[in-house]
């Protein structure tokens, strides 16, 4: 079934949207990340203009997010005051990594730094958690108890404060700084950064896995709200009908994905999530290195 | 009494009125070229996947290689486009040089009843742009002929740039019609139809018609609303993103 995209200025089959929604809403629900950054490169490959792609993916992002941010809100998954520290942190990333972007936009080449700051960010993250993630699981196979968390050298910084759903009494600045990096990636990359963020929690902060997802759903709803409306009023590129499509499947995928997670153990979880996220960033680096099908491209004026 | 009179007197004009009219119509020499659209205007819905544009009409003469022959040309409104050509640094394909070209148009068809160059001269055909290489584009950054071809090789292969002459069908001698296809992706503006009737080897006669193609419907609105209240519509896609995240997880709890 054919659907005109009016902002996208094409039409495009609603199933496959609708199963593209699905796909990445589950994932969203069952690994707590928003699923930006496999929304985006997916809906580029069907064939929709990079912007809209990045600003109708961010609006979708935000209503998956939503959604599964209700489901983990009614597990008691959700730590607000972490929560609210990541935004502050995230909000001030976000203001510099826009002014980064724009450097970048007018050093030209901005697409080449966009693809390789995937592929750094995406390869290094899916990479560490592999590896830690199996680590945990043989562990666990020997039988050790494993510690709640380590206890790192900037946890004990001064500004202590207390959280009670994620166990921890640390000090707010690393959860201020992972907010302003995760603010900053976002803003290059056009993703709400839970990918970054779940693991950030986990081995920075030292947070309980159940709680991670909760809270970082509920950063990243902010984030995408905020990406939504600079993209909206900037550049124009929210496509609404694709963004409705897109969730139509996205919320029921992220209710049962939700569903699904509270079934798998946190190292397995971490292993699954840390495989996917190595996947995407090794077909990106495959699309970088192998010779195009087509030597030219074409595009609007920018 | 008197108006039975007056009509009998009147009897003759009303008699000689359609001789008249036959008269005058033979003074003046039919049309040589006579064209309608099957539709002047093209809706872009919500629903569209497509469309196709028909072209019909009537020629004076009997259409062949010794009578008229007949060129229709569709060109659709005009923008600017970048070409970018990808090149290796370091084992990377990343984008290098680029040209912009202006005044491209955004959709351009051709149908003949004949190959052109068998009906036109070269001259001719350059002077009427009847061929992709002979439009009008103004080049600008890096030059080379590379660029203007991939530029055609890629609007034609999204259907855009209609190049193989498509056949126009005859019937009856001197009845024609032409259909040329119009992608999904097609611009929305305002496009120009040419059918031009060509006379050993000239054009002797033309007519243009215009068509439009305009977004109706809710496309249209909320394409308007996006342009003419942005921040409106930022908060309506926050809004309506966030409910119906909100309404799928009341729909599709599970537990």
């Amino acid at each position: 079934m054919q659907v005109y995209l009016p902002i996208a200025e094409m039409s495009v089959d609603a199933l496959l949207l609708l199963g593209i929604g699905f796909g990445v809403g589950w994932l969203s629900g069952l690994f707590g990340v928003g699923g930006g950054f496999l929304l985006t490169p997916l809906l580029i490959l069907i064939g929709i203009p990079a912007p809209v792609a990045v600003g109708s993916g961010a609006n979708q992002t935000l209503g998956a997010s939503v959604s599964g941010l209700i489901a983990q809100w009614r597990r008691g998954n959700v730590d607000m005051r972490m929560g609210f520290v990541l935004i502050i942190g995230g909000f001030f990333g976000s203001l510099a990594g826009v002014q980064l972007f724009a450097w970048l936009r007018r050093a030209g080449q901005v697409d080449l730094a966009v693809a390789i700051f995937y592929v750094v960010v995406l390869g290094s993250v899916g990479a560490l958690m592999v590896r830690e993630s199996l680590t945990a699981i043989l562990r666990r196979k020997r039988a050790r108890p494993a510690r709640l968390h380590e206890h790192l050298w900037m946890h004990g910084l001064p500004f202590k404060m207390r959280f009670r759903k994620s166990r921890l009494y640390i000090s707010v600045i690393p959860p201020l700084g992972i907010g302003f990096a995760i603010g900053v990636l976002s803003a290059i990359m056009g993703v709400g950064g839970g990918f970054m963020l779940v693991p950030a929690m986990i081995y920075l902060l030292g947070m309980p896995t159940a709680v991670v997802i909760g809270t970082s759903l509920f950063q990243v709803v902010f984030v995408t709200a905020n990406v939504t409306f600079l993209q909206a009023i900037q550049v124009g590129s929210v496509d609404i009908v694709l963004t409705l499509l897109l969730l139509a499947g996205g919320v029921a995928g992220a209710q049962f994905g939700a569903a699904m997670g509270t079934k798998l153990r946190g190292e397995e979880m971490r292993a699954l999530l840390g495989a996917l996220v190595l996947a995407v960033a090794l077909s990106l680096l495959w699309d970088l290195l192998r010779v195009p099908e087509a030597l030219f491209v074409i595009g609007p004026v920018p | 009494m008197r108006r039975w009179l007056g009509l009998l007197l009147l009897l003759p004009a009303l008699l000689a009125a359609p001789r008249m009219a036959l008269a005058q119509a033979t003074a003046v020499a039919p049309p040589s070229l006579s064209v309608e659209l099957s539709t002047r205007r093209i809706e872009v819905t919500t629903a569209f996947s497509g469309a196709e544009i028909l072209v019909f009409g009537a020629t004076e003469r009997l259409i062949g290689p010794l009578g008229d022959e007949v060129l229709v040309l569709v060109t659709g409104p005009e923008t600017a486009m970048m070409v970018r050509e990808k090149t290796n640094v370091l084992g990377f394909w990343i984008n290098g040089d680029a040209a912009r070209f202006n005044r491209v148009p955004s959709y351009w068809a051709l149908a003949s009843t004949r190959p052109v160059p068998a009906m036109l001269d070269r001259v001719e055909r350059a002077d009427l742009r009847l061929a992709l290489d002979q439009l009008p584009l103004v080049q600008l950054g890096s030059q080379g002929a590379e660029f203007r071809q991939a530029l055609a090789g890629l609007q034609q292969e999204a259907g855009l740039w209609v190049d193989r002459e498509r056949p126009i069908e005859v019937s009856g001698g001197r009845l024609f019609h032409a259909r040329l296809p119009l992608p999904a992706t097609v611009a929305h503006g305002i496009y120009q139809v040419q059918v031009m009737l060509v006379r050993d080897r000239r054009v002797v006669a033309r007519q243009e018609l215009r068509l439009d193609v305009v977004r109706t419907g809710s496309a249209a609105w909320v394409a308007d609303i996006a342009r003419n209240q942005p921040v409106l519509y930022g908060i309506a896609c926050i809004v309506m993103a966030g409910l119906a995240g909100w309404f799928g997880s009341v729909v599709f709890r599970r537990n």
